[in-house]
Order: C-alpha cells, then sequence, then structure tokens
C-alpha cells in the first residue's frame, strides 16, 4: 500500500552472530517470528514506514551479517546511516563483551550524530540471562545509548525499539542538531515533504510518477 | 423465491432423476438445488419457471464437464511431461554411468557431454561429476580426513572440559577466537536449511556437517569456518559420502574465487565486482544505468550469491543445476548465473527504487520458473569487446597492483 512519507532514515542492524538480528527485523516488519530463519551473509534488507509524532517516516532498514570476518565487509555499508539498532543476546556475555568494538566502528564510520540505540534481546529467555538489565543499562548511558530489551519472538519492545530511535532523530531534526541537507546525515525528505517544496502543478506530475514505489 | 432457495426437498423428484440418467456426471449439490421443487406446503413451480430450470442446470452441467475434460486433459499432458522427462533422465543416467564417466579425461570436453551437461545432471551421478570435475589438486585422502575430524574432535572435547591450550599450526589465534568460531558453526548448523529438517539437532545429517566443517577448520586453520561454508557443505553431503564431501569441499574452497571470498579479501572482492560489472554494462546496459542511478552496488547482492553458490537464495532443485554448470564452467558460469537473475527480472527492476531491488535481490522470489531461468542465463554473453572473463579479470588486478 502507497503512504507517503516526510522523511527517509537509513538503518543499521548490527551487532554480533546470533544475537538475532533478522529477527528483530523480520518480527518489526511482518509482526511475526521467523522461527526457520537463515544467517545473513553479507546484508539483507527491509523497509517500513512508521508514524512518529504525526510525522511519516520510511525506515530503510541494512540488516548486516553478524560473523568477524564479514567485518570489513559491512563497514563499508555504515556510511550514512542515520540510526542504529545494536543488538546483544542477554543469554550470552560474549555477544555483550563485543559492544565497544561495535560501537567504535559505527561512530568512526557511519554519520557523527548517528542516533544509536542498545537492545538487549532475547529477553523472553530470562531463566539464561547472563548479562544484567542494570549493567547494560549503566554502559548504555556511559556511552550516550538508549536502552531497551527486546524479544524478537514476543515482540516486546520491537516496534518501540525501532520508533524511538526514529522519534529522536526527528528531534534532533527539530531543534536543529542535525541537518538533513548535510551529506550523509542518513536523512532524505520523504516524497510527501518534496511535494510541498515544490510548486502544485510540478507536485502533481511528481506523484503520479511515485505511486507504485 | 426465497423460501425456494432455502427450502429442502421432501420427496425425490423425477426431473433430477431423469437429468442424471443421461448424464454420467454427478453434479455438485449446490448446483443441483437449482432443480429442487418447492416444499410440499408451498405452491409448486410453474411449468415455465421448471423449464428455466432444467435449462440452466443443464448449461451448469454442460460447463463441468467442459472444464472436467480440460482439467483432464491438462493432467494427461502433465504426466506424459513426466513421463518423458524421466525417461530422459533414465537415458541420461545410462550415457553418463556407461559412456561419459569411464571415459572421463577424454570425453568431459567433448560438445555433445557439454549440451548434456547444460541440461542438468541427474541427480544419481550428480555427485560423482561434481567430484571429478572439481578435482582433487589438493591430493587428500580420505586418511587425512580422519586425521582432520580426531584432530577437531579432540578440540572440541578440550574446549568443553575448560578449554587448555591447543598447541599446533594455529597457534597465532586465541582460545577465545577458536570457541567463538566452534560456537559458530554449532549455531549455523541450526540455521542451514532449517526447512529441510535434516541438518539441526537430531536431524540424519547434523552429525556429518558437523564434522565436516571441524575438520576443515583444522585442515585450513588459516581459512577456519566463515559463514556461508556450512550451505555448501550441506549440498555435497546431499550429494557424496562425507569423506568424499571433504574432499570435493576443501578443493572448492581453495579455487581462486572462493578463496578470495572466504577470506574476506575486500581489495580482491572489489575486482571481482569491477569485472561483474563490464559484462554487466555489456549485456543489460539499461539496468545497469539503472543500478548506478540508485547506487545499486553489486556487492549488496553478488555477496549471499557467490558465499553461498546460490544455495540459499534460489530453490535447491536450480540450485543444483547452477552448481551443475559452475563445475563446468569455473567461477565464470557464478557471475554469469547473477546477470541470468538479473536479466529475467529486468522489467521489474528497471521500475523500483533502491530499497525495493536490494530487497528484491536479496530474497528472490521462491516460485522461479526453471526453463525461462536457464534460458535466461544462456542468453548471457561472457564476451566483452573479444575479451573473455579471465581476461578481464586478469586486466583489472593488474590496474589494481
Amino acid at each position: 500500500s502507497f503512504q507517503s512519507s516526510d522523511f527517509l532514515f537509513k538503518f543499521l542492524v548490527i551487532g554480533n552472530a546470533g544475537t538475532g538480528k533478522s529477527c528483530l527485523l523480520h518480527q518489526f516488519i511482518e509482526k511475526k517470528f521467523k522461527d526457520d530463519s537463515n544467517h545473513t551473509i553479507g546484508v539483507e534488507f527491509g523497509s517500513k514506514i512508521v508514524n512518529v509524532g504525526g510525522k511519516y517516516v520510511k525506515l530503510q532498514i541494512w540488516d548486516t551479517a553478524g560473523q568477524e570476518r564479514f567485518r570489513s565487509v559491512t563497514r563499508s555499508y555504515y556510511r550514512g546511516a542515520a540510526g542504529a539498532l545494536l543488538v546483544y543476546d542477554i543469554t550470552s556475555r560474549e555477544t555483550y563483551n563485543a559492544l565497544t568494538n561495535w560501537l567504535t566502528d559505527a561512530r568512526m564510520l557511519a554519520s557523527q550524530n548517528i542516533v544509536i540505540i542498545l537492545c538487549g534481546n532475547k529477553k523472553d529467555l530470562d531463566a539464561d540471562r547472563e548479562v544484567t538489565f542494570l549493567e547494560a543499562s549503566r554502559f548504555a548511558q556511559e556511552n550516550e545509548l538508549m536502552f531497551l530489551e527486546t524479544s524478537a519472538l514476543t515482540g516486546e519492545n520491537v516496534e518501540e525499539a525501532f520508533v524511538q530511535c526514529a522519534r529522536k532523530i526527528l528531534n534532533k531534526i527539530e531543534s536543529g542538531e542535525l541537518d538533513p541537507e548535510r551529506m550523509g546525515s542518513g536523512i532524505q525528505y520523504g516524497d510527501a515533504a518534496l511535494r510541498q517544496l515544490r510548486s502544485p502543478r510540478r507536485a502533481q506530475a511528481q506523484s503520479a510518477q511515485e505511486c507504485g514505489c | 423465491e426465497d423460501e425456494e432457495k432455502t427450502g429442502r426437498p421432501h420427496r425425490p423428484l423425477s426431473p433430477k432423476q431423469n437429468v442424471r440418467k443421461n448424464l454420467d456426471f454427478e453434479p455438485l449439490s449446490t448446483t443441483a438445488l437449482i432443480l429442487e421443487d418447492r416444499p410440499a406446503n408451498l405452491p409448486a413451480k410453474p411449468a415455465e419457471e421448471a423449464q428455466k430450470h432444467r435449462q440452466q442446470y443443464e448449461e451448469m452441467v454442460v460447463q463441468a464437464k467442459k472444464r472436467e475434460l480440460k482439467e483432464a486433459q491438462k493432467r494427461k499432458k502433465q504426466l506424459e511431461e513426466r513421463c518423458k522427462l524421466e525417461d530422459s533422465i533414465g537415458n541420461a543416467v545410462l550415457t553418463w554411468n556407461n559412456e561419459i564417466l569411464p571415459n572421463w579425461e577424454t570425453m568431459c570436453c567433448s560438445r555433445k557431454v557439454r549440451e548434456l551437461w547444460w541440461q542438468g545432471i541427474p541427480p544419481s551421478v550428480r555427485g560423482k561429476v561434481w567430484s571429478l570435475a572439481i578435482g582433487n589438486e589438493l591430493n587428500i585422502t580420505h586418511e587425512l580426513y580422519d586425521i582432520c575430524l580426531a584432530r577437531a574432535k579432540e578440540k572440541w572435547r578440550s574446549l568443553s572440559m575448560g578449554g587448555a591450550e591447543v598447541e599446533g599450526e594455529d597457534a597465532g589465534f586465541s582460545a577465545a577466537d577458536r570457541e567463538a568460531s566452534l560456537e559458530l558453526i554449532k549455531l549455523d548448523i541450526s540455521r542451514t536449511f532449517p526447512s529441510l529438517c535434516i541438518f539441526q539437532q537430531g536431524g540424519p545429517y547434523h552429525d556429518t556437517l558437523h564434522s565436516i566443517l571441524g575438520a576443515y577448520t583444522c585442515y585450513r586453520p588459516d581459512v577456519g569456518y566463515v559463514q556461508g561454508m556450512s550451505f555448501i557443505a550441506a549440498v555435497l553431503i546431499l550429494n557424496l559420502d562425507t569423506a568424499d564431501a571433504f574432499i570435493a569441499f576443501s578443493n572448492l574452497l581453495n579455487k581462486p574465487c572462493q578463496m578470495a571470498f572466504f577470506r574476506v579479501d575486500h581489495g580482491l572482492m572489489l575486482t571481482y565486482f569491477a569485472a561483474f560489472e563490464v559484462f554487466f554494462e555489456e549485456n543489460l546496459p539499461k539496468l545497469f544505468a539503472h543500478f548506478k542511478k540508485n547506487n545499486v552496488t553489486p556487492d549488496i547482492y553478488l555477496i549471499d550469491w557467490i558465499f553461498t553458490l546460490y544455495s540459499k537464495s534460489l530453490p535447491l532443485d536450480l540450485a543444483c543445476r547452477v552448481w551443475d554448470v559452475f563445475c563446468r564452467d569455473g567461477e565464470e558460469f557464478l557471475f554469469r548465473t547473477a546477470l541470468g537473475i538479473l536479466k529475467l527480472f529486468e522489467d521489474v527492476l528497471t521500475k523500483m527504487d533502491f530499497i525495493h531491488i536490494a530487497q528484491f535481490l536479496t530474497k528472490l522470489p521462491e516460485d522461479l520458473p526453471s526453463e525461462e531461468f536457464f534460458t535466461s542465463i544462456a542468453a548471457i554473453q561472457m564476451q566483452s569487446r573479444n575479451k573473455k572473463w579471465a581476461q578481464v579479470k586478469r586486466m583489472l588486478i593488474f590496474d589494481n597492483k
């Protein structure tokens, strides 16, 4: 179904292998858990339009491979990302310990103002927990990250993670902290916003062209 | 009118029976309802209306019979085609077994064999042909496989007991790295062809897949386990015995293109992508321009295709046919296949923007028409200004130095 949007944000999903990155994306888009999922080789994609405080934002999501070996490939996808979900698995301390490396990469290679939300995934497996909410939340504060514990299985906090990240970016645009027109901001005006900027006659032609995209 | 529709017949009546006698065809109950008489407590149907209903009923029956006949003809045609296909597979098996395989060295490059090869190798000889075509440059023996497997098992045991350092040529890799890689193998096996349910924990080939990947990390600690390998090993396991699958696996990964990718040699990978783009522009200039305009770079879709040799992105039977010709033609066929896919979907892709192209190519439709697919690949010319794939690649590698 066609829905025009005010903005387009490029989002990344990053984190170690097996933390549930693709499942989070699938749950966000399809509203169900993918229980026969493959591992991602390289990168996969998703897109969805979300309503954030009355504005329609189209998220263009890059879901990257988690294995360390692919880092040199996935690094090239960071450029121009406006937001990122940094994912670890609450039942695996190893995936939590790797966060610093992921964070360094994201801050260095994506846009400087990239908004990152830390997601402690597999919240439904509380019995096997190896990372407490408290320590992760402290890590998030120290590194200026937003933080949620999510479950791709039940869907808990999945939509929230994407939407909160998008909201923070919108706030930054409104406060002037982020300039969508700056190169590499990871933000583009959506078709709705572009229509307002153009003269009415051209706008009509444009909307006819864009329908069905 | 209303009563007529809902009213149920109280006694069997002649018009319906008459019609039934004339037809050897049992109509669906709902279509027959129209013929029922009204219940006894209501006035009977006027003759005119009854006549009209009979006519309508007969028309319906004629239509239904026509449909049935058509379907029967379709089924018959399908059956004939299947028989023909099975015959030709049967003949092909004989040709492969009796003529080609015994004379492999002299026959493998003949025109006739190459043509038969393109049609797809019959599953019963597929493994043998793959093994012969991939070869065994590395001279791996079954004994060597057993040794590598034994070492892998030793490592798993020592790691599970708390991880004493294992000495050897892989001493440069930390215990943590090795453990991570072993953990990842376990994780990925459960995520390899999950819908087949044969490689997962408890499935018949779970241990085989685990063994081959483990043995490989001992055979080539410098390469180790890289995601994508589990798909390649799985496809080989489906067609070969374990030790032969290991031999084919190791030799296949040792080919220049596979080594470049599995070592994630980014520079060399970019050279492959650049060579691919030369043939992309040559074969599909319009789509090439559209991709350029939308910043769709080849790595976005090629990485998954090349790392798994299409086994993750294509239906398994099609992937095996791609493997068949890949074994015949080498790496260039992987890139030709990619161009075949782009050509097959050129019209829809030209209408899409970046995100839709990226989504489409990283998740291809599940119902790819196999004949059209191979026709599309066949139409791709791997020649650019008189230069073949290998020459273009060599030139680009030279340029980068």
